[in-house]
């Protein structure tokens, strides 16, 4: 119970703050549309707790940091292969071993992976085994451990 | 002042976003096959497009928080496109050019003779 009200607070607070609209007639809109969302999607009780709200917030601002450094390093080492007259790729598909246990802990993994420019996840085999293709499967595979490990660091605040 | 200053930071955004837009649309043409080129693609389609949008929210600061749920979606939906092209492509059995290392060959073949096993019954 407490989750759905959580979800329709959500859901309530988001559509006042997407149409910037404080009447009352708006206000009871947003509760129809988060209860009828909060119907649809049915929350897990313990994903999402009020008192870990702010800590949550704060290490998913530092955990997209991370990744938007991440993303513009990779970025500038796929657009000098691109650019390149020799186009030195070395193609191939790595297997990378997903740190979360959870469904959406490696859906989440596979998600940071595949939205690093040159790294893209192809399929997703037993026990969340990330099968990975690389633009450059040599420096990926010598790099794939440590941004892992810090991958692993950073979702472990989000969740836990 | 900050009016010129949110200006000057959107022309920033449009240029890298453009230059970004363009090396992906060159690295599509040039790059061998199709899962080398859905990087091209794939990438082009998330960042191109959330830098054009950073762009418009500088430029336009009206609807903002739109702008911002619109980049969030698009940082969201843009990689899980991407991967089920992919997946797509390899579950079909579209072949990689020069290929170096291949962790998922093994797989590949289990699956294989699953699927003849499966076949032959």
């Amino acid at each position: 119970m407490l989750a759905y009200l959580r979800l329709v607070l959500i859901c309530l607070v988001l559509f006042l703050a997407l149409t910037e609209n404080a009447e009352p007639a708006n206000i009871v809109l947003g509760l129809l549309i988060g209860v009828l969302v909060a119907l649809v999607v049915r929350p897990a009780p313990d994903l999402l707790s009020i008192r870990r709200l702010p800590l949550v917030l704060f290490n998913l601002a530092r955990y997209t940091l991370w990744l938007a450094v991440d993303i513009i390093r990779n970025g500038i080492r796929v657009a000098r292969i691109v650019l390149d007259p020799k186009l030195p790729i070395r193609p191939g598909i790595l297997a990378i071993q997903s740190e979360m246990k959870s469904e959406l802990g490696i859906a989440l993994n596979a998600h940071a992976i595949t939205v690093t420019p040159g790294e893209q996840v192809v399929e997703i085999g037993e026990d969340g085994v990330l099968y990975t293709h690389c633009l450059d499967v040599v420096a990926s595979a010598e790099s794939a451990e440590a941004a892992q490990r810090t991958r692993r660091r950073l979702m472990e605040g989000i969740f836990r | 002042m900050l009016e010129e200053l949110l200006y000057a930071a959107a022309a920033l955004a449009i240029l890298v976003g453009t230059v970004f837009s363009m090396i992906g649309m060159i690295g599509l043409l040039r790059l061998p096959d199709v899962y080398a080129r859905l990087h091209a693609a794939g990438k082009v389609s998330t960042f191109g497009v959330v830098l054009l949008t950073v762009a418009a929210i500088l430029a336009v600061p009206y609807a903002w928080s739109r702008g911002l749920l619109l980049i969030a979606l698009l940082l969201l939906a843009g990689p899980v496109v991407a991967h089920a092209i992919a997946s797509a492509a390899w579950r079909t059995g579209v072949p990689m050019k020069g290929v170096c290392r291949d962790d998922l060959a093994a797989h590949r073949l289990v699956t294989d003779e699953q699927h003849s096993a499966r076949a032959v019954r």
